[in-house]
């Protein structure tokens, strides 16, 4: 009995460390949040992207004892298929830190023919066992009331009816956890059987009998590396054949189920009842609609517009908001301390480049918000159902299709939005395809070159120049990063296609609250793990675009500052002031470049020893600059092009840059930039990597610096190569 | 060749005789309760005609056709 007792009951009344196990769909977040009061720490295992939270049980459910809460990834198994349940079965077997006291399993009442499965595999690794039976409410519904005292008896273990939605049940929850010590848990006969060591292959001896079950399932699985073996443990199962241990392993897994159809009929249940699904005959109703190869396609394209356009406008109001605040801030900070370079550190380095991390929250929260409440109602996964096959060709999973079509406005919440995708093979490829997608940013890159040195008026058919290179240059981007992510997933991220074996929930009505805890979890990580990177960078672009300064012009950092600073609103371009217009006609007359005091610059040096590299795809040192300053966002490259001749421009207020750009000149009377040169500026900023932001969150995301640097690698190379292509091959045929 | 649930019709039962093959995809298509002796009706496919939505233990499964035909059923 001691055996299955954790090691508290040596260590006096301290906190009991519950873990709260269960399937995805099973109401388990909403259980937490009930029992912690929503207030937890998000955390992390090395190594892996699987989150786990972990919270204190809140007073006002009067616990016995002190009680933390340790919440799970939601897993249909222990088998280490994937790294959620390699996660949850590492902690619930002690591997790493000390193993839970309690282990609390959310059942889904309405589901209990599969749920039972995870119950089966608990009970094997001995850890004591407490039962929340939830979604009572929708099981006697459906029509399958469950009894939770035979239940309870069946089990061996204490079964507390809850509705995790209303609170209920949760008190005696934390009442049964409390006092689990003092409750002996006698070994039922279920128990016995399965903790029997009567296994085609018994563990050798110093191999406990569910570890031993658990590497003979992972080395059948090919994923023996999740289940992080010793040396011993290697050479014990590399002594049996391949195909042992698949029988082996498969033989578990219905003799399992066969014990779960036993508990079944022990509670009541027959045959029948357990195969049908009659919580779902709603969600069968609705997904008559939702899933109809006419209407659910139908639906599924307005639902992506709704999240597309709630990224690419919905999100502007407030990062105009934000800007506006940082540019407050900065003149009240200007005003207090006076010019002088402290004062430019703390405006165009500090605050700028905490606006550019802010700038992207309204962003974040709201995909995360949408996509939340998608996913908690049981549609994400019908969205992947729907265009699998689409995804598919590319060698990519259903799920990967949201984040990539967000990448067209943002890549910074697409990359975030990769969670999804559970299979870490499949979720970097599509992170690597995200920045390929032509993001809000590049256009009004794409606006300036093209309505600077393309005619208005060039038309082929009823459509302009202009708009057919536009629309040329979305095209090309979704196909690069269609091809980018065949060529990941057929060279460096081969590997075996994960199963997508995808569960339909029923439908339910999401809960507010947690998508709002879940919402800010995501952007609260973004702020702290990104916003570092992104606060440095910004910096240090201050510096190498303002230091040294020309002798003779001791406040021109000025206007660094709106180039370095990101703009929120180059999502929508809005009508340029007339005032400012006018500035920019006058400043543009002298159209000074040599003498700008962002030329003096280190930036502008760089910008210049440069200039080799970039003549052969026809950009001068000025642009050298511009990209350079890009890399802070990509329509910062039109600030900075403006500094650069001396002009205030940003995207909103592009006139005069265009007519700065249309009228230079060489020395020899030639245009200065000609409509090929600003092809191939453009083709460059369609594959570019210029973007901090993005490379920060890639980062994060994959924990390394590896893949942030192959991304910007490969993408530069990419638009230099294909830029100089451009280039060269215009003027070979005769193109200016 | 055995009948396998990726030659259902819309609608039809069918009894799980056997999982096909090893690896990953194997084991998680028997945990997710594909094992011998279960039921399964196929509810629908989707609009482009694959992935297939199944019916087992109670819940509805989405698997690709080539999963499905892994499994070798008879047909009820």
């Amino acid at each position: 009995m001691t055996s299955l007792r954790g090691p508290t009951s040596l260590r006096g009344p301290t906190s009991l460390r519950v873990a709260l196990a269960g399937n995805p769909n099973v109401g388990k977040t909403s259980l937490f949040n009930e029992l912690t009061g929503a207030r937890h720490k998000v955390g992390n295992y090395a190594g892996v992207t699987v989150e786990t939270r972990a919270g204190a049980v809140v007073a006002r459910l009067a616990p016995s004892r002190p009680i933390t809460v340790l919440d799970l990834p939601g897993t249909y198994s222990l088998t280490p298929i994937a790294e959620d349940e390699a996660v949850a079965f590492r902690c619930l077997a002690g591997a790493e830190a000390e193993p839970p006291d309690v282990v609390a399993l959310v059942l889904d009442a309405a589901n209990l023919a599969r749920n039972l499965y995870l119950a089966v595999q608990l009970l094997e690794l001995g850890r004591p066992l407490v039962v929340a039976l939830n979604m009572m409410d929708v099981a006697a519904e459906a029509g399958t009331p469950v009894d939770p005292d035979a239940l309870a008896r069946a089990l061996g273990v204490p079964v507390v009816p809850t509705v995790a939605r209303t609170g209920e049940g949760i008190a005696r929850l934390v009442e049964a956890l409390g006092s689990i010590e003092h409750v002996p848990q006698a070994i039922s006969p279920l128990r016995a059987r399965l903790l029997a060591d009567d296994d085609a292959l018994p563990a050798p001896p110093g191999i406990g009998a569910a570890r031993w079950r658990w590497l003979v399932s992972a080395a059948a699985a090919g994923t023996l590396d999740l289940a992080g073996p010793t040396a011993e443990e290697r050479a014990a199962l590399a002594a049996h054949p391949a195909a042992a241990l698949t029988a082996a392993a498969h033989a578990r897994v219905i003799a399992r189920y066969r014990e779960v159809d036993a508990l079944l009929a022990e509670i009541g249940f027959t045959a029948a009842q357990r195969e049908r699904a009659p919580a779902m005959s709603r969600s069968a109703a609705i997904d008559r609609v939702l899933t109809h190869r006419v209407w659910g396609l139908g639906i599924f394209v307005v639902v992506m517009a709704t999240i597309f356009s709630s990224i690419f406008t919905w999100a502007e109001p407030l990062m105009g908001a934000i800007e506006s605040l940082i540019a407050w801030l900065s003149d009240q900070v200007s005003a207090a301390l006076g010019p002088g370079v402290f004062t430019d550190l703390l405006t165009q380095g500090v605050l700028a480049g905490a606006g550019n991390v802010l700038v992207f929250v309204p962003q974040i929260a709201l995909l995360f918000l949408l996509l939340g409440l998608l996913e908690d109602s049981g549609y994400m996964a019908r969205a992947a159902f729907l265009v699998d096959r689409l995804m598919a060709r590319v060698g990519l999973h259903g799920r990967a299709f949201v984040p990539l079509l967000s990448g067209y406005a943002c890549a910074i919440p697409a990359i975030l939005g990769t969670r999804t995708i559970t299979d870490p093979r499949d979720r970097l490829a599509t992170i690597l395809m995200i920045p390929f997608m032509s993001c809000s940013a590049r256009l009004p890159i794409y606006v300036l070159f093209i309505s600077a040195l393309f005619p208005a008026d060039d038309r082929v058919g009823p459509f302009t120049v202009g708009s057919l290179m536009l629309v040329g240059f979305y095209a090309l981007s979704t196909a690069s990063a269609l091809a980018a992510g065949a060529i990941w997933k057929r060279t460096v991220l081969r590997g075996p296609t994960p199963p997508f074996v995808l569960e339909l929930p029923p439908y339910r009505l999401p809960r507010l609250r947690n998508t709002l805890l879940h919402v800010y979890d995501r952007t609260a990580d973004f702020v702290r793990q990104a916003g570092t990177v992104i606060l440095a960078v910004t910096v240090v672009l201050w510096v190498l675009l303002s230091f040294p300064r020309p002798p003779d012009a001791p406040d021109s950092g000025r206007d660094v500052a709106a180039a370095v600073q990101v703009d929120p609103t180059a999502h929508a371009p809005k009508d340029m002031s007339p005032a400012a217009a006018k500035d920019g006609h006058s400043d543009m007359s002298q159209g000074s470049d040599e003498n700008s005091p962002i030329v003096y610059s280190i930036g502008g040096r760089i910008g210049k020893a440069l200039e080799p590299v970039l003549l052969p795809m026809g950009q001068d040192f000025r642009m050298g600059i511009a990209i350079l300053g890009s890399f802070a966002a990509r329509e910062v490259m039109i600030s900075t092009l403006g500094l650069v001749y001396g002009i205030e421009a940003d995207d909103e207020n592009q006139t005069p840059l265009r007519e700065a750009l249309r009228e230079a000149r060489e020395p020899d009377g030639s245009r200065r930039h000609t409509p090929l040169k600003g092809l191939a500026a453009m083709i460059f900023f369609v594959y570019a990597c210029q973007c901090m932001s993005t490379l920060a969150v890639v980062r994060r995301e994959t924990r390394s610096w590896k893949w942030p640097l192959v991304m910007f690698a490969t993408m530069s190379a990419l638009a230099y190569v294909l830029a100089v292509l451009v280039y060269q091959v215009g003027r070979a045929l005769g193109y200016t | 060749m055995a009948f396998n649930l990726a030659q259902l019709e819309l609608g039809a039962r069918a009894r799980v005789t056997l999982v096909g093959g090893s690896g990953a995809l194997a084991l998680r298509l028997l945990e997710m309760g594909f094992t011998p002796g279960t039921v399964v009706v196929l509810v629908k496919r989707a609009p482009f005609g694959d992935p297939l939505e199944l019916q087992v233990r109670g819940c509805h499964v989405s698997l690709r056709k080539a999963e499905a035909s892994r499994i070798e059923a008879v047909l009820l």
